[in-house]
């Protein structure tokens, strides 16, 4: 918190620096401006979470909706003293560090290859922006037809090449790798763009410079282009690392968690709490907890920027 | 002034768009309903509802996964988008005990609706609860046992079969003789015995409870305590572990219906244990290479599963809309179209339509089908149902990978079963 308060005091509130009348107007305006959208964000974002916030500490159930039954801290302690939400965090924390650790690699490496001349780039770009524009629904339904182990294109595909075919969905580490595999598939190109996009930014003429200088690629990658890319490599990170810990749809469609609880990840967990359990109040403690455990985790990113940036200057 | 007479000329024909457009249409009914052969089959006949009545009829259709989550927070409002719903028996308690539909007593009464044509364990278990008829029986899936004749009647199969077991093949009379033959296909005919399902979730507690009842097991006993763990729990899941292991297709812990059904449509299994309208569906040429090759017969033991829809009016509605949606509900389920739907596919619930002369004669298991129905047993039904459905399949799937044991699995289940009836104010 008093890193926000110091980043907040930095931006906004600087009380040495004088400001004329003409800039004081400007930024008035500039707050009209925002308020339709300021407000939009209230009733869309800012009540629905004080509401679930509300309903956290409340026996709030559809069976009776209401705030009639007040409860403390009750629907917290019940879900830290469920073992499967341990599990599922568990999962989730194997999965979205997985998820974007491989991610980034091959990311960063496609993006590096992408950004030398090279033929048919536009192609390339079409081709990569097609798994990110597709539902996930779709590409989970999809896939799981591709990895039906009798009646799949890839079972068939390995046993035509002599080799047994794969229970991929059926087996507890397989499953858990397939569905890793298949968010993968959807979401690398999105760390790709996004890397790309600070690849192209970065100013030539420092490259330049260096090649006079005799530098080798290596020492240009690791000097160079590494310590300029680090803003975008943690906003990669931080954006995949929250839609990472969001992942629902290809855990709904491919698994429902199974098999046991090998897949069962957090935002799974709190589906069913909610519309099985019909407990809102037990799902919204849940959903807090997700949440604060985010939130955490940019903060951190966050902090991470922001010394790097005060260091280098 | 000009502008005064412009803005109001323009909110006028707006204002007579929106009425124009109201008015015109009169009432129209929405549905929620699921993707499946019976609703395209109704949503053919619409057109005779519409022009009895001039009340139109608009379906929204989605997958079954998703109506749950759609239909709650309609109901939690202050008025439902929906007119009709369509209530599958997992929300049969759920709903009326929420006090979200109407109950239709008077409706029945009033318009000399009979409700005796029902099979009354259709009727017992998506019509009525405690004692009040909130729903009417609209489709009914009952669990059975497809199994393919043409391996049955095989010579070499029975030669081979009477050389191993030194008896004669024959349809199983019991659970442990299905396992033991599904076992035996897929070990000495080379065909998957069972096409499983046993996906975590509602697809493998769908088909244990088979198992559980073909013992004559039971969830919970008369004062809801949970006997899922008892000697038939345990065995059944023995079995039906058993079958998976040795008698089901690869990856059959990750099926669900539709996974299963390729495995058995593509001629690849010998066995299916499912919901018994999948028979047309196998016998369909164009859906399957098995077509004419299949048969159908009640589950081996003590009955099946029961499961089923039924029509149900939201309480959170304008009266006249009350009235239009039981309009609808009189005309879908009398016998008339009942009979109409059964012919172009549909799965009845009335012992009138299972018995009409036509119909049998296009389907002659549906005596087969209404004996099935009778004997079968739904799952129990109350506020919790689906929690404790997904309870059930979670402990089932750890049993079956084996990260718990068969007793341990069910003991943990049987715990939270209890806490279900608790909270559900079913027991102290």
């Amino acid at each position: 918190m008093i890193f926000w308060k110091k980043a907040l005091r930095g931006r906004f509130f600087s009380p040495e620096k004088k400001i004329s009348y003409l800039e004081r107007a400007e930024k008035r305006a500039g707050f009209f401006f925002l308020l339709p959208s300021l407000f939009v964000l209230v009733i869309v974002i800012a009540i629905p979470l004080l509401f679930s916030l509300i309903v956290s500490f409340f026996n709030y159930t559809f069976m009776e909706p209401g705030f009639s039954k007040f409860t403390a801290f009750k629907n917290y302690i019940k879900t830290f003293s469920d073992p499967y939400f341990w599990n599922s965090l568990w999962v989730t924390f194997k999965f979205v560090f997985l998820v974007v650790s491989i991610e980034f690699s091959i990311g960063f490496l496609v993006a590096l290859m992408l950004n030398r001349n090279i033929a048919f780039k536009n192609v390339y770009y079409t081709i990569l922006t097609i798994p990110m524009v597709m539902s996930p629904i779709a590409v989970a339904l999809f896939w799981k037809m591709m990895l039906h182990p009798n009646l799949g294109i890839i079972n068939f595909i390995l046993e035509k090449i002599g080799l047994s075919p794969i229970d991929w969905l059926g087996e507890e580490t397989n499953a858990f790798w397939t569905v890793l595999f298949v968010d993968i598939w959807q979401q690398v190109s999105f760390m790709i763009l996004m890397l790309l996009a600070g690849l192209v930014s970065l100013p030539q003429d420092i490259y330049e410079a260096a090649e006079i200088d005799g530098t080798s690629e290596l020492q240009k990658f690791l000097y160079i282009t590494l310590p300029l890319m680090k803003p975008v490599i943690f906003a990669a990170i931080t954006l995949r690392i929250i839609f990472a810990f969001r992942t629902f749809d290809l855990v709904y469609v491919l698994t429902r968690g199974g098999p046991g609880v090998a897949t069962d990840v957090l935002s799974y967990y709190i589906y069913r709490q909610t519309f099985m359990g019909l407990d809102l109040g037990k799902a919204s403690a849940g959903s807090y907890i997700l949440l604060s455990i985010i939130m955490f985790l940019i903060i951190v990113i966050f902090k991470t920027i922001f010394q790097k940036e005060t260091s280098s200057k | 002034m000009k502008f005064l007479i412009k803005f109001s000329l323009i909110s006028l024909i707006f204002l007579f768009l929106i009425f124009g457009i109201s008015f015109s249409q009169g009432i129209t009914l929405h549905m929620l309903m699921e993707d499946v052969p019976e609703t395209h089959i109704i949503k053919e006949l619409l057109p005779d509802f519409e022009k009895k009545t001039g009340i139109k009829v608009e379906f929204e259709t989605i997958l079954y996964s998703d109506m749950h989550p759609k239909l709650v927070p309609q109901l939690m409002s202050p008025q439902s988008q929906y007119d009709v719903l369509e209530v599958d028996n997992y929300w049969a308690g759920e709903f009326p005990a929420a006090g979200w539909l109407e109950p239709l007593d008077d409706y029945v009464k009033r318009s000399n609706f009979s409700i005796s044509v029902y099979i009354p364990s259709s009727l017992e278990m998506t019509g009525y609860y405690k004692g009040k008829l909130y729903m009417i029986p609209m489709y009914n899936y009952a669990m059975a046992l497809i199994y393919r004749k043409d391996i049955m009647n095989d010579s070499k199969v029975r030669a081979k079969y009477k050389e191993i077991k030194k008896k004669e093949l024959a349809l199983p009379k019991t659970l442990d003789e299905y396992v033991e033959l599904a076992k035996f296909m897929k070990k000495y005919v080379g065909i998957d015995g069972s096409a499983m399902q046993a996906q975590r979730g509602d697809p493998i507690v769908m088909e244990w409870t088979n198992y559980l009842y073909a013992l004559g097991g039971n969830y919970y006993d008369k004062n809801w305590k949970a006997t899922i763990n008892d000697w038939r729990g345990i065995k059944a899941t023995q079995l039906y572990i058993d079958c998976l292991k040795n008698a089901a297709p690869l990856g059959a812990l990750s099926f669900n219906l539709d996974d299963a059904f390729r495995v058995m449509s593509q001629g690849k299994a010998f066995s299916y244990i499912t919901y018994w309208w999948m028979l047309p569906q196998l016998e369909d040429p164009k859906k399957s290479t098995v077509a004419g090759k299949v048969d159908i017969a009640p589950i081996p033991g003590k009955g099946g599963l029961n499961g089923g829809w039924g029509w149900a009016i939201p309480k959170n509605l304008p009266k006249e809309r009350k009235e239009a949606a039981w309009k609808f509900i009189e005309w879908v389920e009398s016998f008339e179209i009942a009979k109409k739907r059964a012919l172009m596919g549909g799965a009845p619930t009335r012992y009138d339509v299972f018995k009409d002369p036509e119909v049998l004669k296009k389907y002659p298991y549906y005596t087969t089908v209404m004996q099935i129905i009778e004997k079968a047993r739904p799952v129990p039904e109350f506020q919790y149902s689906a929690e404790m459905i997904e309870i059930v399949g979670r402990e089932l799937s750890l049993a079956a990978t084996g990260k718990k044991d068969i007793k341990g699995a069910l003991n943990d289940a049987a715990k939270e079963l209890n806490d279900l009836a608790v909270k559900a104010g079913l027991r102290k």
